[in-house]
């Protein structure tokens, strides 16, 4: 029992290390060459895709796009927030790297309509 | 087992508990929300301005909605969401005259992705329009006809529930709430006026409320709904009112073209008891029936899209709707109300929140007798 709870706690502690050592917000140095390019398009009251994966370290491009009026994109828990144009204005990028393997809520960040508590999505870091 | 263990097990815990607070990226793995932001407070809203000009009646112009949205985030987890909505510009307390009406006010615990509890003064998840209803993003001045008499939106009420979204795309709402009030079912409106508004509502026996529907795929939504409730309480020493309501609806938007269709059904129990229960209490049957349905199809198309002046659409919309579908046995169906209509019009967007309408509405009824009128509308609505 004692072996299988320092077990427990010495992953525990190295799974706490990796994330402690990866801050969530943006990472900018990773070659482009390395980036998994996702196109998401936000429109009134759904991402889509609204689940996206990845392995975790990977660098996400993140292209985003309205369709209908202006919309949020936050990654919850990291610093990633911006607005997204409304529809035919163009497309905005973000840049996340997820440092540890878990699930990264993203969720509409600007108040859309009767529904934005809807938008909201996961990006699966395995 | 020995104090050792004991004591190492409580170390092991308080260590999970202390790492899982203080790692986001890691405590993202059971929950979405770990860091708290400072409190927000945003606030928008739509609003909605009409001429109607119905068939040998003089125009009307109608500023139709004044409403604001507010929006609070006491933490990630934690928010509270308000719709207000002042109706027809005044109100005075009168039948005719408008309505401020309290069209969402809840609480949401976002506790995961999958599972979300709210609780307040919620839309019911029914049908396209209910949920989704600011004006640059229908066609037409007015809101379909099956989204007035069939689903009566906007159909709130007070309750609690839980909504969520797995895998790609599938999302359900499943709420209590409070039951629609079959004293004031009537034959042209159906159920409409039948909403309590959260305004004291009876909670003898709470409606279920829930929809599914799958957003997994860029510009489709698929959903149904259903909603069941014991409608008769101010009967029910005699007898009950079970009602139920199934709702079926697809929307699909590819670049230019926008296509949706909607199909909704209501069954009302006992409405022979109903009827003549209400004859007795007011002195005129209401003539409500057991079933009424009504189904409608679009189709828009953006003849103009990405033009520096704007967006330019176009659309027809047939509409078939009948609140007299099925009757209760003995009583006699009437033909009035057993509608339907085409809409066409179009829609100018010189911004996508700002939308100026116009459409005609030519609608037909069974009746030798009783004309429906047709209609000239334009409507100026915006989102901010």
């Amino acid at each position: 029992m004692v072996v299988l709870m320092r077990y427990l706690l010495g992953t525990l502690a190295l799974v706490t290390f990796a994330g402690l050592t990866g801050a969530d917000a943006p990472v900018q140095n990773t070659s482009l060459d390395e980036a998994q390019i996702v196109e998401i398009t936000a429109e009134r009251f759904s991402f889509t895709p609204s689940e996206v994966r990845t392995k975790a370290g990977t660098r996400l491009e993140i292209r985003l796009k309205s369709e209908d009026t202006a919309h949020g994109f936050h990654i919850v828990g990291t610093d990633v927030d911006i607005e997204l144009r409304k529809r035919g204005r163009g497309v905005v990028t973000v840049s996340f790297v997820p440092k540890a393997v878990g699930r990264y809520t993203f969720e509409c960040s600007q108040l859309c309509g009767a529904g934005h508590e809807f938008m909201r999505g996961v990006i699966i870091a395995e | 087992m020995n104090k050792k263990v004991l004591t190492f097990l409580v170390q092991v815990a308080r260590a999970i508990l202390v790492l899982l607070l203080a790692t986001p990226a890691f405590a993202q793995s059971a929950a979405p929300a770990t860091t708290r932001q400072p409190p927000r407070t945003n606030l928008s809203g739509y609003m909605d301005f009409h001429y109607n000009k119905p068939e040998f009646e003089d125009g009307r112009a109608d500023f139709h909605r004044f409403v604001l949205l507010l929006i609070h985030s006491f933490t990630d987890r934690i928010r509270f969401v308000g719709e207000l909505e002042l109706e027809h510009a005044l109100v005075e307390g009168l039948e005719d005259a408008g309505e401020l009406e309290l069209e969402q006010a809840y609480v949401d615990f976002l506790l995961s992705r999958a599972v979300n509890v709210r609780a307040g003064m919620m839309l019911m998840p029914i049908g396209i329009i209910n949920e989704r209803h600011e004006p640059p993003v229908y066609y037409g001045v007015e809101r379909p006809f099956v989204d007035t008499v069939i689903v009566p939106t906007t159909w709130f009420e007070a309750g609690v529930g839980v909504h969520g979204e797995v895998g790609r795309g599938w999302r359900y709402r499943a709420f209590l709430t409070a039951p629609l009030n079959a004293a004031e079912f009537n034959a042209e409106d159906g159920i409409r006026e039948g909403r309590q508004k959260g305004a004291e509502s009876n909670m003898g026996r709470a409606a279920v409320a829930g929809r599914v529907e799958y957003v997994g795929r860029r510009g489709l939504t698929v959903g149904g709904s259903l909603w069941s409730g014991h409608s008769g309480f101010e009967f029910r020493r005699r007898f009950d009112v079970p009602v139920s309501v199934a709702e079926g609806d697809v929307r699909y938007v590819r670049d230019r073209l926008e296509l949706r269709g909607q199909f909704a059904q209501v069954w009302i129990d006992n409405a022979d008891l109903l009827n003549d229960a209400l004859a007795r209490r007011v002195g005129v049957d209401p003539n409500v029936a057991r079933v009424m349905r009504g189904f409608y199809t679009e189709v828009g198309y953006r003849v103009i899209s990405g033009a520096r002046f704007g967006d330019v659409g176009a659309f027809a919309r047939y509409e078939n709707f009948d609140t007299q579908f099925r009757m209760p046995a003995g009583a006699v169906r009437l033909p009035q109300f057993d509608r339907e209509a085409w809409v066409m019009g179009a829609t100018y967007w010189p911004d996508p929140d700002v939308a100026v309408k116009v459409d005609y509405s030519l609608v037909r009824n069974r009746s030798m007798v009783i004309q429906a009128p047709n209609s000239f509308n334009v409507g100026l609505g915006w989102w901010f």
